[in-house]
Formats: structure tokens, C-alpha cells, sequence
């Protein structure tokens, strides 16, 4: 039997965490009623998100220590195959979503939706086997940095914007209780486009800090291979998206898909490109 | 000024928009065979109606920084323009001890409007080595490099991967097409001494096909070389690829002649002799030329940055309905 990857067991008590702040969030949001049927008021929600942002940073920091038990066992960083990527995308989402979990408690019940989709990812990073990767030696250049730390907060700040648009959207099933101590509809659709706009910041940041360092590493700043045609499709749907909020009186339910769009999109373009181009860049190697 | 409100709107945005990601997929993959106009339509489309939008639109020409952003996008259209026109893209292979010549390139590509002047390249390859790790994984190559400078020095430089040779708005990228260079001598008859080289296939790409063939002046037979290498290739182990841990001996083969020569050593034809002086190797470059990279990067960043401004003073509503004062629903 071959050993254990040393990063294995923080990988696992990292998603533990993950997974009871995902059941404590969920569970807290559901209304509860004292003996003679009245609502318990919000000091008893309290418990249940103080635990929620507890078990959220325990699970970034156990991911830490599970990257850099990584990162020192394979001599290089969380860039190049799937099972370090997902790795490091829960860990960078997981912590850009505490930081708004604290800092915004109105939309503390956005943690219905984006903890489920955390464990998308989590879920498919537990089946995969936690291989070596090779390190090509155009990664050593230091605009990756730049372009992996960008695209990182476009992808949570659009997590986030999934959040508020499936709110919206759950509100019009029998799951509206849940949703009962958040701000209503029209303000959650304000705070979702800025969210948006907001992503649309760093995904136009990450596509420039991707040229200059695809120019060196690869000769030509732009090549249209796979992953840099998904990412300029994905940056042109979320301006078109945000013309047409800004301009049309578009439906709220319809921002919401449409903003949950850009969330699929860039997830098949950062986890799907792989399965269709050998390599993430053209050139890679 | 029906038409500039008409050309304005966001409905042709939006076909615009839609029109270039049709264009984008087309162009997917690089050299698709489709023309470089199912991206210049749409593009020339939103460029219109951009500059339409912003001389008629309040809502982008009264909040300064969506208007940067705005400008930003326009001057990049136009700057993508000049630079594809003026853009310039060879191929090149440099044996060591070669100086640079401009007319070796090859795959030559350029715009109409490019104005670079080839001259401004001048150096000499020196060896290179390539590290490789288990599993003929390529890594770090350096390449050493005499630049010649116009005071009669010589700047010795190392470049490979993502460090480029840089002269002027020339970039010279060191690419993975790279291998081992015949040094031949050819002493004809009449007492004429030439030497050349000749380029291997690329290795260790083609391990096992390190062929080439050359017709000897005044002969019409073809002569056959192929390169029986000792390099210390190691699939399963960290291995260097460099000029000092490699040999070969060069078979020959001249119809039903096959010939093996160690360094030094000559073969007889009937025209001349040929000698098989040294073994060497060969990078193989990628020559960029585009001199708005620059601006490309100081235009965007600038357009972000006048995004980041307007979503800026906007913050104050933001974290209003964020607030605890917001209706809850």
C-alpha cells in the first residue's frame, strides 16, 4: 500500500470544518419557535453563525496547512494539476467569503448557497489522487502571481453574487422562511450587481496580468488558445450582462440566472479547459 | 442625431458583443483559416458605438470614471489595430558560435505597416543547456548570448523560457524546438575548403530520428547522416541537455556505402572530402515584434482603474444596504 500524501489528513479535517459550518449554517437558518409557537429572536440565530465563521476559518486555516504541507513535500506551489488547484480555489473562496460573512452580517444567509457549491468543489477534490505535478518553468515568472491573485477575487466575489442571486430565487419556493432576516429582493439585487461590477474589476485585472506574463512566457501576449478564449467569453458575457441590468428593467429572477451564469461559466473555464486542451496554456511546456 | 443616438444604443452593443464572441470562437485555436475580419467587424461595430455612447450618453460621459473606462476600452481597439499591423513574427535557428542574420528567418509574418528594422538584432548564440526533469519533462533552459554593442563590446547575457532576448521592441524567446548541429568540412578537389553546419531534428523530441541528408557540390548522389547520440538521456531521472555531456558518431550512408565517423575523422567521395569536424547544437528562437505593448498595458490598467473609481463612489451605497438599517425581507 503506498503512503498516505502527507497533505491528505488536513485536506480532510479542512472539509470536515467545511462541512459543519456548512450544516450549522444551513440549519440556522431555518426558523425556530419557542413553546407557545413565537419566533426565537435573533440572539439564539447568533450561536449558529458565530459557529458558522468559526468552523469557516478553521477550515482556511487547516487548507493552509494542507497547501503548504504540499507546497513543501512537491518543492512548488498550487498551479499546475487539478487536485492542487481545487485545493487552492476552496481555500482562496472559503476565505474571501469568511471575510464577507463577517463583515456583512445581512448576508449571512447567502451561506445556503455557497457552501454547497464550496463542496462541489470539495466533493471532486476527494476522488481525485493527490499526484505530483510538474512545474513548468514558465511559471516561475512573477506575473503569475498577479493573474492567479486577480482571477482568485473575481471567482469569490462572483461565488458571492451566486449567493445573493439564489436567495432571490429561492425566495419564490417554499424555501422563503429561511430567507426571512435578510434585506428584501431589490436591495439584495443591488448589493449583487455590485458584486458583479466589482468582479468585472478583477476579471478585466486577471485577463492583463495573464497577457503580460503569457507574452514572456510564451511569446505572444494573446494566442486564443482555449482557457484565454473561455476567459475573454466569460469577461464579454459579464459586460454585456451588466449593460443590460444598468439599461433594461430587467426581472430580478432573470439578473439572478444571468448572474449565476457567469459563476458557471467561469467554473467550466477554469475546470473544464483542462479536459479539452492537454495543457492549461498553449505552450505550457 | 437620430442616427448617433441610434448608433448609441445598447442594442447594438449587445449585437456587437454577441458578434465578437462568434468571432472568438471562430478564431479559437489560432490559425483557424477564418479572416482576421470576424473580429474587426464586431470590433469596428462596438468602436462606433462606443464613441457614439460616450458623446451621447450622460450616464458615461458625467461619471468620470466609467467614462475612463469607456475611453480605455476605444484606445484599446485602436491600439490592438496598429499593433496587429505593424506586428512582425519569424522563426529562427542559431547554431552555436552563429551570429545573428536576418536572412535566416523563417515563418516570417508581418503587417502592412511594420516598420522595424531587423538591423537593430545583433548577437551570437553561445551554448545553451536545458534541465529536465523525471519523465522528459522540459524545465529551465539557458541560453548564453554575445550582444554586440555599438561601442565594439561584447555583452554576454543568459536568456531562455520567459527571459527574453530584448532589442529595441524586438523580443527573442528561446522555444523548445531545439538540437544538435553537424559541423561539416568539404574539401573539393580542386582545393576549395567550406564548412557548414547542418541541423539535426529537433531532440529529444526526435530521438530516434536524428536524420538529415546533403548532396555534396559537384556530386548528384544524396548522402544519408544520421546522429547516433550519447547525451546520458535518462527518461526516469533529472537529466541536462548540454554540449559538454554529449557525443555522436555520424553515420553515413552513400548508396550501398554505410560509413560510421567519430569526430575528426573524413570520408572520400569522388568530388572531395568531407570531415566530420565537430558536434554542436542549435536553439531555435521565436521573434516577436509589436511596439504597443506598452501602451496596451497603460491603456487597460488606466480603464480598470477608472472602474475601480466609479464602483469606488458608489461604495457609500453599497455598505448603506448592507447595512442593519436596510428593510429586511
Amino acid at each position: 500500500m503506498s503512503a498516505l500524501a502527507a497533505e491528505l489528513p488536513w485536506l480532510w479535517a479542512s472539509l470536515l470544518a467545511l462541512g459543519m459550518a456548512t450544516v450549522a449554517a444551513i440549519w440556522g437558518m431555518f426558523p425556530r419557535y419557542d413553546s407557545q409557537g413565537e419566533a426565537i429572536v435573533d440572539a439564539q440565530n447568533k450561536y449558529f453563525e458565530h459557529f458558522v465563521l468559526l468552523m469557516l476559518v478553521l477550515s482556511v486555516v487547516l487548507m493552509s496547512v494542507a497547501i503548504g504541507v504540499r507546497w513543501d513535500r512537491l518543492g512548488h506551489g498550487p498551479f499546475v494539476n487539478l487536485f492542487e488547484l481545487l485545493m487552492s480555489q476552496i481555500w482562496s473562496l472559503s476565505l474571501f467569503y469568511a471575510v464577507i460573512y463577517w463583515w456583512l452580517p445581512n448576508l449571512r444567509g447567502t451561506s445556503v448557497i455557497v457552501f454547497p457549491a464550496l463542496w462541489v468543489l470539495g466533493t471532486w477534490v476527494l476522488v481525485l489522487e493527490p499526484v505530483a505535478s510538474f512545474y513548468p518553468a514558465t511559471y516561475y515568472n512573477d506575473w503569475k502571481w498577479a493573474h492567479v491573485f486577480f482571477g482568485k477575487i473575481f471567482l469569490a466575489a462572483s461565488l458571492v453574487g451566486v449567493g445573493l442571486a439564489g436567495v432571490i430565487l429561492l425566495r419564490r419556493t417554499r424555501m422563503l422562511k429561511l430567507f426571512g432576516r435578510m434585506p428584501n429582493d431589490d436591495a439584495l439585487d443591488r448589493v449583487m450587481w455590485r458584486f458583479m461590477m466589482f468582479a468585472l474589476i478583477f476579471d478585466s485585472l486577471m485577463l492583463i496580468a495573464g497577457a503580460v506574463w503569457a507574452q514572456d512566457a510564451w511569446g505572444r501576449y494573446w494566442q486564443w488558445d482555449e482557457l484565454e478564449t473561455s476567459s475573454f467569453l466569460n469577461w464579454l458575457y459579464l459586460g454585456a450582462i451588466i449593460h443590460l441590468r444598468m439599461t433594461y428593467r430587467i426581472p430580478l429572477q432573470v439578473g439572478a440566472w444571468l448572474v449565476i451564469g457567469v459563476f458557471v461559466f467561469a467554473f467550466l473555464t477554469y475546470f473544464g479547459m483542462p479536459y479539452i486542451s492537454p495543457a492549461a496554456h498553449k505552450g505550457v511546456v | 442625431m437620430r442616427w448617433l443616438y441610434a448608433m448609441a444604443s445598447l442594442k447594438v452593443t449587445l449585437s456587437g458583443m454577441l458578434l465578437l464572441a462568434v468571432g472568438s470562437m471562430l478564431t479559437y485555436g489560432g490559425d483557424t483559416g477564418f479572416s482576421v475580419w470576424v473580429l474587426v467587424v464586431p470590433m469596428a461595430l462596438l468602436a462606433v458605438n462606443l464613441i457614439c455612447a460616450i458623446a451621447s450618453n450622460r450616464k458615461i460621459n458625467r461619471q468620470p470614471g466609467l467614462l475612463l473606462f469607456h475611453l480605455a476600452l476605444l484606445s484599446l481597439v485602436v491600439v490592438v489595430a496598429v499593433g496587429r499591423l505593424s506586428h512582425l513574427e519569424a522563426q529562427l535557428e542559431m547554431t552555436v558560435g552563429q551570429r545573428f542574420d536576418a536572412n535566416s528567418l523563417v515563418q516570417l509574418q508581418q503587417g502592412p505597416w511594420h516598420v522595424g528594422d531587423l538591423s537593430e538584432i545583433d548577437f551570437s548564440q553561445g551554448p545553451y543547456v536545458v534541465n529536465y526533469e523525471p519523465g522528459i519533462q522540459r524545465g529551465p533552459t539557458m541560453s548564453q548570448v554575445g550582444v554586440f554593442k555599438a561601442d565594439g563590446s561584447v555583452e554576454a547575457l543568459v536568456v531562455g523560457d520567459d527571459t527574453p532576448l530584448i532589442f529595441g521592441d524586438y523580443r527573442l524567446y528561446t522555444s523548445f524546438n531545439k538540437g544538435f548541429s553537424l559541423i561539416l568540412e568539404w574539401l573539393s578537389n580542386d582545393g576549395s575548403l567550406v564548412t557548414g553546419s547542418i541541423n539535426m531534428p529537433s531532440y529529444p523530441l526526435n530521438d530516434y530520428r536524428q536524420k538529415n541528408e546533403w548532396m555534396p557540390p559537384g556530386s548528384d548522389q544524396t548522402v544519408k547522416f544520421w546522429l547516433r547520440l550519447d547525451t546520458d538521456y535518462d527518461e526516469d531521472n533529472y537529466w541536462l541537455l548540454s554540449e559538454d555531456n554529449s557525443s555522436a558518431v555520424l553515420v553515413i550512408t552513400v548508396g550501398d556505402q554505410r560509413v560510421e565517423l567519430q569526430e575528426g575523422q573524413e570520408l572520400q567521395f569522388e568530388s572531395g572530402t568531407l570531415r566530420y569536424k565537430d558536434l554542436t547544437m542549435w536553439m531555435g528562437y521565436t521573434i516577436f515584434y509589436d511596439p504597443t505593448l506598452r501602451w496596451l498595458f497603460f491603456i487597460s490598467v488606466f480603464g480598470v482603474l477608472g472602474l475601480a473609481w466609479h464602483l469606488w463612489s458608489h461604495a457609500d451605497r453599497l455598505l448603506a444596504v448592507t447595512s442593519q438599517k436596510d428593510i429586511k425581507g
